[in-house]
């Protein structure tokens, strides 16, 4: 039986418990919060037997296997130290760290006292994700891929966060390095991380402010990135947008011979066949094929359903269960370290290309909600 | 005191209040439906020094409206975060009586939390350095009462049992409402906060378009008509603020609950029916309240046997809660207030459609 902690009684917490419910073998043994009131909520709500408001207490009394981080991400290295040092395994919610130089430290730490660390990158395993990484090593794209497309879209017009954030000039998102930027693209980056090298890793950003956020007079926040990587044998593009319409949330690999397309709007994996048809058959035989993936995809995710296997959190209770499966069984963690890193190391990357320096991170962020 | 005691609709003398017309009052939320017509209320009242508590990227059209009718009165509009106790604390310096209306609503349970308990606390602590605080009135939810072992068409008044099961009810914004009224209760008992705790029941007027959710639903594209004959416990904006400023500023009832509903309550079928001929037409299905019960009860097995596939969002307590139909009682609130609706609710729904229908 796994011990697990939460530390950082936020809307994410919320989430992980949720999954967590769901997986065997282990119990949520203690929650933390720099606020005490919501480490009591929580703690009521879930009926776990300790809460605590210093993390170190957590550690000390609670003695937990495995501590999930969802403070906010400022808190990330400092919290996720302390735990390592402690013996715990760590699933830390995305971003993993504010810098790359954090995540190498995490990481060298882990490694060093034999424990296992993941990221919140549960986009990564999702059904349809699962399904293009089982293509893509089955050897459909005909190699590695040449190229990709990540799409990240995000609605700024709804949702009660991007209305927190928006109007709250000292919510704890404006104090990141690369702002609203670095709490969101790191699951449109892990995507693409996944599939490149760091040998000659070039990475070229433009970020601008949408006219939305200008018409209100926003003047901190930027909410539109275009970005293009090269590793000297594949590039990506990856777009970042709150103003696309539909706001994507998409993978597109080309390899050699066959691409894909991830929807993960959609939980479809399209294949797109290299092939080339003659004359005017190359408008009339792929169209019927496509047609025919999309109700394939379709009654796929139907089959799911009725056999309750399609859960909107499916990734993150796959990742979780994995992680901890990785821990009991003592296997590689679900998430290769290198991936965290590359993707860390992109993100830095982006931020020095925008100048969107370091600030001072707030003193009341530390494990405080996420 | 002679404006003050002219202006209130009830005769009274300085002795039947708590504070002259003078003392500071806070008001959170100011800027909100029914927190601009407390403002407007106690303008109206002869109170003549008001501090209004606003979020620093609220609208405030309603409450510059209101205030531009202030003949004389000190109002100072205060922008802050109640999750700062800084901002706390200048808000609640030197004042007689706090009106808490402030309280976001989210659908996670941390976000209704910190809106609404986080910030509670934040205040509660400021007021409690405040020597010369008369009253906290504590603007609660209707939502917070159990209603589960109270038979169809039973009475559900102060007296009646709390929800314990909110959490399996799946409402985020009543857990954190009923946890705040618990923070409230517990400052009074520990520092002294005099308090009182109003519990509004579905406000309606000129502000709103929002048909209550005790009337039905449109979650299905279609609106669901679940009140059938069911008594609606409405309570039109103006009287709702009226007898919140009332829990503020009359002497003996500390530590009192008032459940704030109007007199002549409408059923939902004859709500629904002048909503659609005055106010706005769509197309509604009247759902039996067993056969809802029933889809319920299957929705709930469903939520737990897929462990979550569909979130329990659909639960019989909280079928039970909305849509079983009680009776409601405001005699609590006329005996110890001196409370009348002065909007009937003929009068009330007239201007409430008429502003329905100019939105479109």
């Amino acid at each position: 039986m796994l011990r697990i902690a939460i530390v950082g009684c936020g809307k994410i917490a919320d989430q992980h418990a949720e999954q967590i419910a769901y997986i065997p073998d282990c119990q949520i043994v203690a929650v933390c919060d720099h606020e005490e009131l919501m480490a009591r909520q929580l703690q009521e709500r879930l009926n776990v037997p300790a809460g605590y408001t210093e993390v170190q207490d957590l550690l000390d009394q609670a003695r937990p296997d495995v501590v999930h981080i969802t403070t906010p991400p400022q808190a990330h290295y400092s919290i996720g130290k302390i735990c390592l040092e402690a013996g715990c395994h760590l699933y830390i919610e995305k971003p993993f760290t504010v810098s790359h130089g954090e995540a190498e430290e995490l990481i060298q730490l882990a490694e060093r006292r034999n424990l296992k660390l993941t990221v919140g990158h549960d986009a990564q395993f999702t059904h349809a994700a699962n399904q293009m990484r089982k293509l893509v090593s089955e050897g459909y794209l005909g190699g590695p891929p040449a190229h990709m497309e990540s799409y990240y879209g995000y609605s700024l017009g709804d949702g009660v966060y991007a209305k927190a954030l928006l109007g709250d000039g000292h919510h704890w998102v404006r104090k990141l390095p690369g702002g609203l930027l670095q709490n969101t693209i790191s699951h449109g980056i892990s995507k693409i991380a996944e599939f490149l090298t760091d040998d000659g890793l070039e990475v070229v950003a433009t970020g601008f402010r949408s006219e939305l956020l200008k018409s209100i007079g926003e003047t901190e926040i930027v909410d539109e990135l275009r970005v293009i990587i090269h590793d000297g044998r594949a590039t990506a593009y990856f777009t970042f947008s709150s103003q696309m319409r539909p706001s994507l949330q998409m993978l597109r690999l080309y390899g050699p011979k066959n691409g894909l397309i991830v929807d993960q709007d959609l939980q479809t994996v399209i294949k797109l066949p290299g092939k080339h048809y003659k004359s005017y058959l190359a408008q009339f035989l792929p169209p019927w094929g496509y047609a025919k993936q999309y109700i394939g995809n379709a009654l796929g995710n139907m089959r799911k359903f009725a056999k309750a296997d399609f859960h909107m959190e499916y990734g993150k209770r796959f990742l979780i269960g994995a992680f901890y499966r990785s821990i009991i069984e003592n296997r590689p963690a679900p998430i290769p370290y290198h991936e965290i890193l590359r993707t860390s190391r992109i993100m830095d990357e982006i931020f020095s290309g925008l100048r969107l320096t370091p600030k001072t991170p707030h003193p009341e962020s530390a494990c405080a909600s996420h | 005191m002679n404006v003050l005691t002219s202006r209130l609709p009830e005769k009274m003398t300085q002795s039947d209040l708590i504070i002259g017309a003078d003392d500071p009052i806070l008001i959170t939320g100011s800027n909100g439906f029914i927190g601009s017509r407390v403002v407007n209320t106690l303008l109206r009242s002869g109170f003549t020094n008001l501090r209004c508590f606003v979020r620093p990227s609220s609208n405030l059209a309603d409450l510059d409206a209101i205030l531009k009718t202030a003949n004389g009165a000190r109002v100072e509009v205060v922008p802050g975060n109640l999750l700062s106790r800084d901002d706390c604390q200048k808000a609640a310096k030197d004042v007689a009586v706090i009106f808490h209306l402030a309280a976001a609503g989210d659908k996670s349970f941390p976000g209704s939390f910190m809106n609404c308990v986080v910030t509670t606390r934040n205040l509660l602590d400021a007021a409690v350095q405040v020597a010369c605080l008369r009253r906290f009135v504590n603007v609660g939810s209707f939502a917070v009462y159990s209603n589960w072992n109270i038979s169809r068409g039973g009475l559900l008044d102060e007296s009646c049992e709390l929800e314990h099961h909110l959490v399996e009810r799946g409402e985020a914004y009543a857990f954190a409402k009923l946890k705040q009224d618990e923070l409230v209760v517990e400052y009074a008992r520990k520092h002294g906060i005099p308090y009182a705790i109003v519990r509004p029941g579905a406000v309606y007027g000129p502000g709103t378009r929002q048909v209550t959710g005790r009337v039905g639903i449109d979650t299905f594209g279609i609106f669901l008509h679940l009140g059938g004959s069911n008594q609606i416990p409405f309570t039109y904006v103006d009287n709702c603020a009226r007898a919140i400023v009332l829990a503020g500023i009359k002497p003996g009832v500390e530590g009192e609950v008032f459940n704030i509903v109007d007199d002549d309550l409408p059923r939902s079928r004859q709500f629904l029916r002048s909503y659609k001929s005055h106010g706005k037409r769509f197309r509604s299905i009247y759902v039996p309240y067993p056969l809802f019960y029933g889809f319920c009860w299957a929705w709930e097995k469903y939520s737990k046997w897929s462990q979550g596939q569909l979130a329990p969002v659909f639960n019989r307590r909280r079928c039970a809660t909305y849509w079983k139909g009680n009776r409601y009682s405001n005699q609590k609130l006329k005996d110890r207030l001196g409370w009348k609706p002065e909007v009937s609710y003929s009068e009330g729904l007239r201007r409430y459609l008429e502003f329905v229908r100019k939105k479109g």
